[in-house]
């Protein structure tokens, strides 16, 4: 089992509450959208299957912290099933933690394989107001 | 058709340092080329060394990865190197990942998708990776070879027409690259290869074709590191001319006495050979006159292939020149060149870049034999070229070179160099063991000076702590030169 990096939890949360604000999205429906801006930008530079791969394992890293997230399962053109109805069912508490982990270990394997400086440069693409800088030892953002 | 109506070819430099003296000036503007190769002879370095050299935002560079190493191991390799730069991902530099497209489509969709990205962003450069498995694709669907042959003629043309400089990257051994549809459209090919020789590999680049423009020909070797590839053109430090006038200056060796021995000294930008067998102080010479340059304010190379720089500065204290303090004060320059996988060109570029660097005057080349040994051994074959082109393209910068050569000593003649490369050099001086009265003493000769006056004495000469210290004329001996001379009669 490997834990998320807080460093990563803290990218993940500050994307969920970024996207959040953009119409004032619930907490479910933020992260859905997340997940799809990250399945259309990354997908265009990594595949489909590049993408559904990181994805998978995310997923599998996650269930091991986040029990309700067993009942969720990544289709082969790399989108989510089951994510939004099974979150539904949790408490807020409970959406939000499934919702940190899963995004914060797909961050942490495009941070793994990336590195920090390419992957917060490809983040700040899709949102461009994410701050420039990181906790993950790399170089500021320019 | 008059020069002045003819189209000018414009060329882009490719950031890969030596590859636009192989191109003859740089590649093509909107050519179609191929980088093809073995796996792991580096296709997707260069190409990404060429790619983040010349995009841009306003025409940026578009790769298309095609089933080949998955984008996020690039991404992930690629960044190692220098010329990676992050800040272009997504801008400048544009990865397209194009494998579903041809996993569920045919060629002309493949097509229609480069071309529709083609027509968004305009690109300056489009590369397509690995561009086999598009053409394998097309072997196993129901695509004719004809089909084949048209969409790589169709993507040539609009490609060109976009005014993009392109290129297919895939992995062809060398019979593959005739009697290939793909080949024939391309007007450029760049061929990498890597042989293995005993446990030395040696990377090479030929330019197979190209269009509009005379590349260099033949094999260039290149190598691969932090920096990401250079090549080392096999015709570099060949031009220019040799420009000696019949009076030179005269270089000292630092021995005042072997100075008049040679008739005043070295001519300057002459080379000079120093042989003898092991012990007899050759290196002590080399190190003496490269200290001697030093004490005049000419500042120096030596290039040593056995010891680590360290070393050699520390033996060279023991014989009372310091090698250290006018390394400090950018006098002196000590080159150790990785041994073992050395191709010929790549020692020159270091020596000639570090002359150039130091505005050096004196260039010792310690030894001739460690030289051999760091070469790889598909060059030690042709050591002699090898040492023809080194010493030429040394002398004609107008650098003095001093080189030593280990000789196994014989009791019968007297051996030059193991490598009969005497002609090559301007000066050879002789040292060698003698047997006199039950002690084993040294002697040196001056064999050879081109052009100039040299004294024929037979000298014995010390190894002091203070170096070489050369004495009279051993005279009252016959066959020195053996090794085992007898008194003379009329001593």
């Amino acid at each position: 089992m490997r834990q998320t990096a807080p460093a990563a939890q803290d990218l993940a949360q500050r994307l969920l509450a970024l996207e959040a604000s953009v119409d004032n999205l619930p907490d479910v429906y933020a992260a859905s959208s997340t997940f799809e801006k990250l399945h259309l930008s990354l997908v265009k530079l990594i595949g489909v299957t590049g993408f559904q791969a990181l994805l998978v394992r995310a997923l599998a890293l996650a269930k091991t912290e986040v029990a309700w997230l067993a009942a969720v399962e990544v289709e082969a053109d790399g989108t989510l099933r089951g994510f939004e109805e099974n979150a539904r069912k949790q408490s807020a508490e409970e959406t939000i933690q499934g919702e940190v982990t899963l995004l914060s270990q797909l961050l942490g394997l495009l941070i793994t394989f990336i590195g920090a400086d390419l992957t917060l440069r490809l983040l700040k693409q899709i949102w461009s107001e994410l701050p420039s800088e990181n906790n993950f030892g790399a170089e500021e953002i320019s | 058709m008059s020069e002045q109506g003819k189209v000018t070819i414009g060329r882009l430099a490719t950031g890969v340092p030596g590859l636009d003296t192989v191109l003859g000036g740089g590649l093509p503007e909107f050519s179609f080329n191929i980088i093809a190769g073995a796996p792991g002879t580096g296709k997707t370095t260069l190409a990404h060394q060429i790619m983040f050299a010349n995009a841009t935002p306003e025409r940026p560079a578009l790769y298309f990865t095609v089933l080949g190493e998955p984008s996020l191991k690039m991404l992930r390799y690629q960044q190692q190197f220098d010329f990676f730069d992050a800040a272009k991902i997504n801008g400048a530099v544009r990865f397209i990942n194009l494998s579903q497209v041809l996993l569920d489509n045919d060629l002309s969709a493949v097509f229609d998708a480069i071309i529709t990205e083609v027509e968004a962003s305009s690109p300056g450069i489009v590369l397509v990776d690995s561009f086999r498995t598009v053409v394998r694709k097309a072997q196993t669907g129901a695509s004719t070879e004809m089909e084949l042959q048209s969409f790589i003629q169709r993507l040539a043309l609009t490609l060109t027409s976009w005014q993009a400089t392109t290129f297919l990257i895939g992995e062809y051994s060398d019979s593959e690259v005739y009697d290939n549809p793909v080949f024939t459209v391309a007007d450029g090919l760049l061929y990498l290869s890597q042989n293995t020789e005993r446990n030395s590999i040696v990377r090479k680049m030929q330019i197979t074709k190209l269009r509009g423009q005379a590349s260099v020909p033949g094999l260039h070797t290149f190598r691969i590191d932090k920096s990401g590839l250079q090549v080392f053109p096999r015709t570099f430090g060949l031009d220019g001319k040799r420009g000696k006038s019949s009076k030179r200056p005269r270089l000292s060796t630092g021995v005042p006495a072997l100075d008049a021995l040679m008739g005043g000294g070295i001519p300057e930008g002459a080379s000079l050979l120093i042989a003898g067998p092991s012990g007899t102080g050759k290196s002590v010479l080399a190190t003496q006159f490269i200290a001697e340059g030093v004490r005049q304010g000419e500042p120096g190379i030596v290039a040593i292939f056995e010891e680590r720089p360290e070393e050699y500065a520390r033996r060279a204290k023991s014989f009372g020149f310091d090698l250290e303090t006018p390394q400090k004060e950018g006098l002196l320059e000590v080159l150790y060149l990785r041994p073992l996988d050395l191709s010929v060109d790549e020692t020159l570029f270091e020596i000639l870049e570090a002359v150039k660097r130091m505005g050096a005057k004196r260039v010792v080349i310690d030894s001739l034999a460690g030289f051999e040994m760091a070469l790889a051994p598909a060059f030690r074959q042709d050591f002699r070229e090898s040492l023809y082109r080194m010493i030429g393209a040394l002398t004609r910068v107008g650098v003095t070179v001093l080189s030593t050569v280990e000789v196994q000593e014989t009791f019968t003649d007297l051996v030059f160099s193991p490598h009969a490369i005497s002609f090559l050099t301007d000066a050879i001086i002789r040292m060698r063991y003698v047997e006199i009265d039950g002690q084993l003493r040294r002697i040196l000769v001056v064999v050879k000076m081109r052009g100039g006056y040299h004294s024929k004495d037979i000298c014995e000469y010390e190894i002091t702590s203070d170096g070489l210290t050369l004495g009279a004329r051993l005279e009252g001996y016959q066959g020195l030169v053996t090794g085992v001379p007898t008194r003379s009669e009329q001593s």
